[in-house]
């Protein structure tokens, strides 16, 4: 069970990428805690860190709400709009904006520590390991910057626009592109250790477990990749594309199909243990915890038992697209398209 | 700016054009109670001999190839035939550059009018898209300079438009905001609008999108389906309702006034120059259940896109295939009036006997009188190649 005031410090919760909660919640929330409203639509997903609610917004800024209380305690703005998932690290708020720069903030005062400028709209959410943070653009460049300073330590140019968030270890940074490509780079210098080509674009972002790189294409096709080579060790065949970024837990991966299933495959060997039923598109990720797996599917969020698919309870709050929940053990915090912030509990 | 007024009979179904300020001749005026006046304030923009019905007025080239779709999945170098030989078929050219160069020149700032409303097998498709941009580029309009738009910015995000088009093309949501040239810019332009009270709403004006003004070319990308309300979304309504906020008021259950609002709407001086080519994504076609078409059973794999300059014409032609397929099927048509086909929109979904809406698919022949295309299928040469 997650405390109040644990942390969920970045897109799936931590950079495992495990769907975040462990919290057994089995029933729909049914009661408001508080709700904002900002300023413009939120593509991006919350994050929390000590108490922090943090979460970008259309609108050109990041916020940082009580997670008690949903008040405001400071906000930090930028020059153009924010679609991408905040990551936390140490006492720095890291988050891509449509200016084309990651913004480094202080998570307590909400100044800015850095900036760390490239080409194109930065949508993906920085993924942070061992100093350094590694985030894709629109423009098609894969970063890699110092995270005390923001300076950059490499970057490669790809042929199609970088919207999947990148997976980083010690010995790999994986992550999908527009051309097809999955990407497997050397984290110190950039240099290519493998790249397997799906036969559309890849934009949902991808999850390393067991030595396997797990990770949806549109040509409608999930993937486990062989971590070290790129070979493939299993793949699922779904009626549409996929957008869908993967939550790893138990032994299962979890993702969402445009063809509005919930698919929860077997890490392994790639069986499937159950799909949910039909809803309309899915392009979130899932978030999964002890008994429940948790997406938010167009107007509406679902939940489903982890073991069986069955479904557990709906919480309608209006239009949200790629936004994933939080969990935690008393509270559920939602973004919504609308630009609306809840906390139930 | 030029202000000008339309005055519409519901009655009779009659459409009167005026200069704004200026009463109507008495033989032309109606009671209000079945009056729809339509203001229309948009610049003066020359129309050249690009402007809608364009260069071939009432040519229409249907290209099919039976291996557009291969598992579900729409395969790009099939599209890219249709595209190219569509093209050169439409123009007369012997290379695909060739025709496009007859409406596209190097220094344009071209905008594709997309539509994603609906599911992703009910939308303008990504392939389509990316082939109109490869051919784009290939007459010299750099990716930088090609904007992708639509009234709605979350539906082109959940479609992956922003995602997986190529680099430095701009997908543009008119409900936000963007920055170009270093000028941050507002979805709709206060200056350019339509205003007219159908329901006795509190807001009577639509304005137009922004990505009008700034464009120098529109090249417009409907789907080939049906529409609860105009009984086809096409060429016009694409255009129409898709550069207008605000156009959802024209519905109030089950009277619509699509018809004439649709037609109007594209006689606004700048979307009428501009616009300067339709190619209809006709891949999977929807014969009912449109525009969002969540019951796939209403979706078919049509395989075919439909390309013209006339966008009267090129809806025509769609609206005889769904006509057909709804035959086909043994479902109404689309002009039934019989008020035991109204239903709910769960009605609507389920079953293809039922609608929400007296379809008015009457908008296509209303545009046809105000001078943007040929409405009469002996006036329209429909040309079908059929590509591998």
């Amino acid at each position: 069970m997650q405390p109040a005031g644990s942390s969920w410090v970045t897109l799936l919760g931590d950079s495992e990428r495990r769907g975040g909660t462990t919290g057994a919640r089995n029933t729909a929330p049914k009661e408001l805690i508080w709700k904002v409203t900002l300023g413009d639509a939120i593509r991006s997903s919350p994050v929390l860190a000590d108490g922090l609610l943090l979460v970008t917004c259309r609108d050109g800024h990041l916020y940082a709400l009580d997670a008690r209380t949903g008040r405001e305690r400071w906000s930090y703005a930028v020059p153009a709009a924010a679609h991408s998932t905040p990551s936390v690290s140490g006492d720095l708020v890291l988050f891509g904006c449509d200016d084309g720069a990651v913004h480094a903030v202080n998570r307590t005062s909400g100044e800015l520590r850095w900036k760390a400028q490239s080409e194109g709209a930065v949508w993906t959410s920085p993924s942070i390991h061992r100093g350094t943070a590694y985030f894709g653009t629109d423009g098609g460049v894969l970063n890699a910057v110092d995270i005390l300073n923001g300076r950059t330590r490499w970057s490669r140019r790809f042929e199609g626009r970088i919207h999947s968030s990148a997976y980083a270890t010690d010995d790999r940074v994986y992550f999908g592109c527009s051309d097809g490509g999955v990407y497997a780079l050397e984290p110190g210098s950039g240099a290519d250790a493998w790249r397997y080509g799906t036969g559309e674009g890849v934009t949902a972002s991808p999850a390393v477990k067991d030595g396997l790189v797990l990770v949806g294409s549109e040509d409608h096709v999930f993937y486990a990749l062989d971590a070290g080579s790129g070979a493939v060790r299993w793949r699922c065949q779904t009626g549409l594309g996929i957008a869908s970024s993967a939550a790893v837990h138990a032994g299962k991966v979890f993702f969402g199909g445009k063809d509005g299933h919930v698919y929860a495959l077997a890490v392994a060997d790639g069986r499937e243990i159950w799909k949910s039923p039909p809803v309309r598109q899915i392009t979130a990720a899932p978030v999964a915890g002890a008994s429940l797996v948790c997406v938010q599917a167009f107007g509406a969020t679902q939940a489903y038992d982890l073991n069986t698919g069955a479904k557990l309870w709906t919480a309608s709050l209006g239009g949200s697209l790629g936004s994933t929940p939080i969990i935690t053990d008393d509270t559920v915090y939602l973004a919504t398209f609308p630009g609306v912030v809840y906390a139930l509990r | 700016m030029n202000r000008r007024t339309f005055v519409y009979n519901t009655a009779l179904g009659t459409l009167h054009a005026g200069l704004f300020g200026i009463p109507l001749p008495a033989s032309q005026q109606t009671p209000s109670s079945v009056r729809l006046q339509i203001d229309i304030q948009a610049p003066d923009v020359p129309l050249s001999k690009l402007a809608m019905p364009g260069l071939f007025p009432g040519r229409v080239i249907q290209a099919s190839h039976a291996g557009a779709l291969l598992n579900g999945r729409i395969q790009q170098p099939a599209v890219g035939q249709m595209l190219d030989q569509g093209m050169r078929a439409l123009t007369g050219e012997s290379s695909a550059r060739d025709a496009w160069a007859k409406f596209i020149e190097p220094s344009d700032i071209v905008a594709l009018k997309v539509n994603p409303s609906g599911t992703p097998t009910t939308t303008t498709s990504i392939p389509l898209m990316r082939e109109v941009i490869r051919a784009l580029n290939a007459v010299g309009v750099p990716s930088r300079n090609i904007i992708v738009f639509d009234r709605n910015s979350n539906q082109m995000e959940v479609l992956g438009y922003h995602n997986l088009l190529p680099v430095g093309v701009r997908v543009v949501g008119l409900d936000g905001e963007w920055v170009t040239g270093g000028r941050k810019r507002t979805g709709y332009d206060p200056n350019v609008f339509a205003e007219m009270n159908c329901f006795g709403e509190r807001e009577t004006r639509s304005y137009m999108g922004s990505v009008v003004s700034e464009a120098t070319k529109i090249v417009n990308l409907p789907c080939l389906k049906e529409h609860n309300a105009s009984g086809v979304t096409g060429c016009l309504k694409n255009l129409a309702y898709g550069c207008f906020n605000n156009v959802a008021r024209t519905h109030r259950f089950p009277k619509t006034y699509t018809d004439p609002a649709i037609a109007v709407l594209c006689t606004a001086a700048p979307l009428r120059a501009k616009s300067v080519l339709h190619i209809m994504d006709g891949i999977r076609a929807v014969y009912h259940g449109g525009p969002f078409a969540w019951n796939p059973d209403f979706v078919w794999d049509a395989k075919t896109l439909l390309i013209g300059t006339d966008p009267v014409a090129v809806d025509r032609i769609e609206l005889e295939i769904v006509e057909q397929k709804r035959r086909d099927v043994g479902a109404p048509s689309l002009w039934d009036r019989n008020p035991q086909s109204i239903g709910s929109a769960a009605d609507t979904d389920r079953s293809a006997q039922k609608n929400r809406f007296y379809r008015e698919p009457a908008h296509i022949r209303t545009a046809s009188e105000l001078g943007l295309g040929r409405w009469e299928l002996e006036q329209i040469e429909h040309r079908k190649l059929q590509i591998g």
